[in-house]
């Protein structure tokens, strides 16, 4: 892939709507074109504003409590109204007649009842068939969730279960609950307003060995973020540019031994490329420490 | 006679009180330069926060440090000989700026240009934050900055240089290297070995690597997304390991080179080669997954220690191609193949993993 990545084909990128091919393809220009690279970063940073701006309305469930409580005393008002005007006129007439009056506070109670059930409707339809998609999604795209979320910039690293053995058979991690946003970014409002309001964790299947990788890169992203002052621009630059490179070849070289999960080959360049971000903080760890004369 | 006192009481206050000025205060732009006697194979350590920092080595057994910037230069003995009649083997070099005094706690923060001269069979450690490093003609160098380059000429023993995102040079030197960068490029001429189980190593992230005539028995190059250009000849038996992930490997050799080649290359890259190969009939089956642990610079260490020499595999024969242009239609998921083949007698070896580059043997 030559030419530049449009802006569509980022997006969906970030959204994890390509296919692996492509996702890969992408991955691979990310890595060699800094034009992309920096447009990529850009995207990415947008879709985090934009999150973190629309946060609280994805977690406030729909309908509001306001408009729940705004609902619910237009139609106590209303019923006061008709049972005042039941008490004033008489007869089967005078309440079929109340009845069709469609004054305002009326025809505001009924437009509210019907909001309320078309709510409910669409509500109970969505929940209904948000549990087979959240499952489904689960299963295709668990793996790169991981390796974007090694990453030593996030603010939350993946918290790895302790006193765990590796050569046990891969096992679940869950993802914690700050950290899932960093990869599925959306600008679009999500399909299920309930999972948006809570995500729920995926479980991810990891590779024999990559558990103590992620454990020393926790440590060493840990130890970088516990130095108090703050990393002066020029190494930060150079750190974050570097870190994006690693984390690309992580997520490529991932992708690639899962679906070759029996050619220890691709085991290999994923093991080196995580050997290649331990290199690297350990590194920018020295340099944060000050390094001093080494005696 | 009171005021007689008071009197001389105010000169004497006034003639030390110019005294210390002239010992620690330096004007700016005057030169400060200090000396020490010290042995021949003297450790030294030098740093600064920033700064560029200049070491030559020379044929006096001494120690010359001269700044214009810094308002001292003091020199700290910290070889544990008891016996001082003797020169120091270890001493720390302190670059002091105005009003900072001799306090441990300002250790490595001036800010300051440092020249030095050492003796030429002395090791030195020299370290600065955003300053350029260039070191000549000394025994031994460890020099480390964050962001400026460094440059090493003539260095006879042991050279280790990292730098986050600054260059490496590296000249007319030998012994045991280990050069890297996260950001910067590495670029090493005319190297060779001082003891055979010398080695040489590289490592970058994203900065390219380029070696012209590297001699060492091993020799090991990683990088993440640059490109990887060694020329020259092989040596006899010499073990060359070359990974990278996404950038262009290249080895210019020349036309009787002799070696094994090993690759693991990506499926949709090609291997071109000048040369005339044999691939191997039976290659080994990949062996089973290994668990492998990350590598700590400690672990490291002790894995450049423990291992041996790595045997050269004895050639096998095969149907003769050349030269080889391997292209194969892009298949939809990345799949990697092992081509194995040989060039002559076998002597070196060259194992080549590259994730999603090409690789190229060019004659040269």
């Amino acid at each position: 892939m030559t030419r530049c990545l449009d802006e569509a084909k980022l997006q969906s990128y970030f959204d994890g709507e390509l296919s692996i091919d492509m996702m890969e393809s992408v991955t691979s220009h990310l890595a060699s074109c800094a034009t992309c690279a920096a447009a990529a970063r850009e995207l990415e940073e947008e879709s985090a504003l934009v999150m973190s701006a629309l946060a609280a309305e994805f977690e406030t469930s729909v309908p509001t409590e306001r408009l729940r409580e705004r609902i619910d005393a237009v139609v106590l008002g209303d019923r006061l109204a008709v049972a005042e005007a039941t008490q004033k006129t008489s007869g089967l007439a005078a309440f079929f007649s109340s009845l069709l009056n469609f004054g305002t506070q009326r025809t505001l109670g009924y437009a509210s009842l019907a909001v309320v059930m078309a709510f409910a409707a669409i509500f109970a339809v969505v929940k209904l068939n948000s549990k087979p998609e959240e499952t489904a999604s689960k299963q295709l795209e668990p793996t790169k969730t991981v390796a974007l979320n090694s990453s030593a910039s996030n603010t939350n690293p993946i918290p790895v279960p302790t006193g765990s053995n590796d050569s046990e058979a891969p096992k679940n991690v869950v993802l914690s609950k700050a950290s899932a946003p960093t990869v599925k970014v959306h600008y679009t409002r999500p399909q299920s307003i309930a999972s948006a309001a809570a995500p729920t964790p995926a479980p991810v299947k990891l590779f024999p060995g990559e558990r103590s990788y992620l454990q020393t890169i926790a440590k060493l992203d840990s130890t970088i973020k516990s130095n108090q002052k703050g990393m002066r621009p020029s190494l930060e630059v150079e750190y974050q540019r570097n870190l994006a490179v690693v984390d690309r070849a992580i997520a490529a070289t991932r992708s690639a031994a899962k679906s070759n999960p029996n050619d220890p080959d691709a085991a290999d360049f994923m093991f080196a490329a995580y050997q290649s971000k331990v290199d690297l903080l350990n590194t920018i760890a020295d340099a944060r420490l000050g390094g001093g004369r080494g005696h | 006679m009171s005021a007689v006192c008071v009197v001389a009481l105010v000169l004497s206050l006034a003639v030390a009180a110019l005294a210390h000025d002239d010992k620690s205060d330096t004007k700016p732009g005057e030169k400060v330069e200090r000396s020490l006697a010290v042995g021949a194979e003297a450790t030294v350590t030098l740093c600064v926060a920033s700064g560029t920092l200049q070491v030559r080595g020379w044929e006096k057994n001494e120690i010359h440090v001269r700044s214009l910037d810094a308002a001292q230069i003091d020199f700290r003995r910290i070889d544990k000989v008891k016996d001082t009649s003797k020169p120091p083997n270890r001493v720390d070099v302190m670059v002091l700026n105005k009003g900072t005094g001799a306090n441990p706690k300002f250790d490595c923060q001036a800010i300051a240009d440092v020249e030095m001269e050492v003796p030429a069979a002395a090791t030195v450690q020299v370290q600065t934050r955003d300053g350029d490093i260039i070191i000549n003609g000394v025994a031994g160098a460890y020099a480390g900055s964050q962001n400026g380059d460094i440059q090493i000429e003539r260095a006879t023993k042991l050279v280790e240089a990292g730098s986050v995102g600054g260059s490496i040079i590296l000249k007319n030197s030998s012994g045991r290297i280990n050069l890297s960068s996260a950001g910067g490029g590495v670029e090493a001429i005319n190297i060779r070995a001082a003891d055979d189980e010398d080695t040489f190593e590289v490592g970058t992230v994203s900065g390219d690597i380029q070696l012209d005539r590297v001699s060492n028995s091993k020799v090991t190059l990683k990088t993440v997304n640059g490109n990887v250009t060694m020329s020259g000849p092989l040596a006899k038996s010499g073990s060359y390991g070359l990974t990278n992930m996404t950038g262009d490997i290249i080895l210019a050799m020349p036309h009787d080179a002799s070696f094994q080649l090993n690759a693991k290359v990506s499926d949709k890259q090609n291997i071109l080669s000048d040369f005339t190969l044999k691939y191997l009939s039976d290659v080994t089956p990949p062996p089973p997954p290994v668990i492998i642990k990350p590598k700590t610079p400690e672990a490291k260490g002790k894995t450049r220690e423990t291992k041996g020499k790595t045997p050269t595999p004895t050639p096998k024969t095969g149907p003769v191609i050349a030269p080889i242009v391997v292209e194969r239609p892009l298949p939809i998921s990345h799949v990697l193949r092992r081509v194995s083949a040989v060039c002559g007698s076998g002597d070196a070896t060259i194992s080549i993993a590259s994730f999603g580059g090409t690789v190229r043997l060019k004659k040269i």
